[in-house]
């Protein structure tokens, strides 16, 4: 496995989330030292089916979102359990698949989901500005990337036409 | 014509800085060619069979000429001098070095043009009818409403990595000559009982190895609106076009699978949403500021007759043809619009050489208020050129063999490049078309046949639009022999159709026979010399065509 890195808001953290299987039941064998005061990231069907027992832990709880090939995991699904979630994880499986794209700007748009937006998986150096403009904060990278290179790669751009899920006003609406 | 502000030139700017350290990575082999295959793919450079290959954007095919002569001094001092204008209003240079792109990126950026999105699964160069501004009854220029498109597609953060390429076209005019129907989005630009200015918005068009023709999704758009209508649709396919095989992967696919009904629902309540937060709702300044950009150009008072015109055609035969199939009326009383064909006879469609382009700059300067446009069928025009001019055009394009009076007709065909340029192509197209033109060489067989539309593929991408030609040829590889399957009573235009295989697929040898059997047949039965190929084969059906092709 290559050493992941992560970036959150600009800054390298340190990871407090664990990704926790399916198969791992939360009652028995994962117990808080486990955990070891990390967040969990669970699966999207995991979430639909314990959520009310999930909700009784103090547990942080977040979901990974899967991109999918022929069809991909509907953000919207998503809506009923955003009060409890801290972190959601956006799967990029290969960095052609942009699905995540949209999923990032309806979660943030039209839900108005505040906490973590984690871009996952094959994140390419060229979309990181994309990806921020689609409102995600947080980018686990493969391989130990220089703060200032990724800092160069959020600026390549120096402005931006249209408006997306960032401050951008975008070009088209600011000439007049 | 549109110029670009402080804003469009710091982007495009940055966009060259950017490439150039992307290039040097490459060549430095910190970056491996998988790395960097998305990042030339985002600047229009693809790897072909021989060499790279750079496309570059000609928005929805307007040119200046200055920017023409840019062209030609960029196919002269990077490429072998010539370029290739292709079926989206763009141009192709086949033979440039990687290393020297940065600079000409930095060249073109000089007059205002770019390689953006010019290749890659994100929206690419919206095309527009190239009779825009200067055709009679045209509801609004398209190219207003197009470089509005241009702007919001470029760099759309959401929309970069979609699950295949997107392509755009507009049309104002009720004669569709930007084949709309066959785009992933087209728009019919129209106007409701009120009298505003909207837009009818066709989904899912498109050609490859699964044709379908576009489904309307929309009667009427507002201006302010189109560009969250827009986001609706690109939201809806992203996240639901699929990315398990690319060869399902077009909107055309998704919109089929799930249903016009379906699909118009989805999009329907994407847009609401968008709607409501007014975010995308174009600012009415905004579209007044682009629009002067394309108002008419300073015209002269001219009558709607001209005795030079006249004078020249008695005393010219060759001048009265040329005139009778490329040149069009204007909207604009004394004036005319005139096509340049780039498909001499025996020729390469499309090509056009260094010299070539500047003496279409200079005409377009001298004669044509400065403007010069692509089409998608790869030829030129020259918009706004003076009744009183047209001889004096013609003159000047003689000797750069540019007179060709075959617009529409038999020789005036498309052709992708084919087994001579790419790498995926299963036969060669280019010296195909080359061949038919040459059988019908003689002008006066071909004024006699009429208007034809031949459409050369060389494998079942379809990038030569074999399936909306009158009659459409597509190369297919057997066992390493190249062979032609002929479909018939394809169209692309306000009626479009798609084409329909005749049988059996011919050799190399053989096919520009069976195109002039289909030829004979057409000219035995037509009712008249007024009914078209197409018209006949509407009428009567492949029987015909199809016993006497397989006769022997």
């Amino acid at each position: 496995m290559p050493t992941k890195h992560l970036i959150i808001d600009g800054a390298t953290a340190s990871d407090q989330w664990q990704t926790i299987a399916d198969d791992i039941s939360f009652d028995g064998t994962l117990d808080e030292a486990t955990l070891d005061g990390k967040g969990a990231i669970i699966s999207l069907a995991r979430l639909e089916a314990e959520a009310d027992t999930l909700r009784q832990r103090n547990t942080p709880i977040g979901v990974i979102l899967r991109a999918g090939e022929k069809v991909g995991e509907d953000p919207h699904r998503l809506a009923p359990f955003l009060d409890m979630l801290s972190l959601v994880a956006i799967e990029f499986p290969v960095y052609r698949n942009g699905r995540g794209f949209s999923a990032a700007r309806i979660l943030r748009e039209q839900y108005n989901y505040k906490g973590e937006l984690r871009a996952t998986g094959d994140v390419l150096y060229d979309q990181w500005q994309f990806m921020h403009r689609c409102g995600i904060n947080a980018y686990e990278i493969d391989g130990d990337i220089p703060l200032a290179t990724f800092t160069k790669a959020m600026d390549s751009l120096p402005d931006a036409y249209q408006p997306a899920g960032d401050d951008k006003r975008g070009i088209l609406w600011r000439r007049s | 014509m549109y110029r670009y502000d402080e804003f469009d030139n710091e982007m495009v700017s940055a966009r060259v800085a950017q490439f150039r350290d992307q290039v040097e990575r490459r060549l430095s082999g910190e970056l491996t060619e998988d790395q960097f295959k998305p990042l030339r793919l985002m600047n229009g450079v693809y790897l072909q069979l021989h060499a790279y290959m750079l496309r570059v954007a000609i928005p929805y095919g307007t040119l200046s000429s200055r920017q023409m002569r840019m062209l030609a001094h960029i196919a002269r001092k990077y490429d072998r001098g010539y370029g290739h204008f292709t079926t989206r209003q763009n141009i192709q240079y086949n033979w440039v070095a990687l290393e020297r792109i940065p600079d000409l990126l930095e060249e073109i950026a000089s007059v205002e043009m770019h390689a953006i999105q010019t290749s890659g699964n994100c929206i690419r160069n919206v095309t527009a009818d190239q009779y825009a501004g200067a055709i009679d009854e045209e509801i609004e220029d398209p190219r207003i409403i197009s470089e509005i498109i241009r702007q919001w597609s470029s760099f759309h953060p959401e929309f970069s990595f979609l699950p295949r390429k997107f392509k755009i076209a507009v049309t104002g005019h009720k004669n569709d000559r930007a084949a709309i129907k066959l785009h992933d989005i087209g728009i019919v630009i129209t106007r409701n009982g009120e009298g505003e200015v909207g837009y009818e918005v066709h989904v899912g068009g498109g050609q490859g190895r699964t044709p379908f023709i576009a489904k309307k999704m929309t009667d009427f758009v507002p201006r302010n609106k189109l560009l969250a209508y827009l986001e609706a649709v690109m939201r809806v396919y992203n996240m639901l076009g699929r990315r398990d095989n690319s060869y399902k992967a077009r909107i055309k696919i998704l919109v089929h699978e799930t249903g016009a009904d379906e699909m118009r629902r989805l999009i329907e309540a994407e847009f609401a949403k968008i709607d409501a937060s007014n975010m995308l709702t174009l600012p009415d300044k905004e579209a007044q500021r682009i629009m002067a950009y394309f108002a008419p150009p300073a015209y002269e008072t001219a009558l709607a007759t001209s005795d030079i015109l006249q004078a020249a055609q008695s005393a010219n035969k060759d001048f009265t043809h040329w005139c009778a199939t490329n040149v069009v009326s204007h909207s604009q009383t004394g004036y005319a619009i005139v096509n340049i064909s780039l498909k001499p006879i025996g020729g390469i469609p499309g090509d056009a050489t260094d010299t070539q382009m500047e003496a279409i700059a200079d005409c377009a300067a001298t004669y044509s208020h400065d403007e010069i446009r692509v089409t998608h069928e790869q030829n030129l025009v020259l918009p706004h050129v003076r009744l009183d001019d047209v001889k004096a055009v013609y003159d000047a394009l003689v000797p750069h063999d540019l007179a060709t009076p075959n617009l529409g007709l038999i020789s005036d065909s498309i052709a992708c490049p084919g087994l001579d340029y790419c790498n995926l192509a299963n036969a060669r197209s280019i010296p195909l078309a080359q061949d038919i033109s040459t059988r019908f060489a003689d002008l006066h067989r071909q004024h006699d046949i009429g208007e034809l539309k031949i459409k050369i593929s060389g494998c079942i991408n379809a990038c030569g639009h074999h399936h909306v030609g009158h009659i459409g040829i597509l190369g297919v590889d057997k066992k390493g022999t190249e062979f032609y399957q002929i479909t018939l009573g394809g169209a692309a235009d306000e009626n479009a159709s798609l084409g329909d295989i005749t049988g059996p697929a011919f050799t190399e040898d053989k096919v520009v026979d069976a195109i002039e059997n289909l030829v004979d047949t057409y000219m035995n039965i037509r009712t008249s010399a007024d009914e078209r190929f197409i018209d006949t084969y509407r009428r009567v059906g492949m029987p015909p065509f199809k016993e006497r092709l397989y006769a022997d």
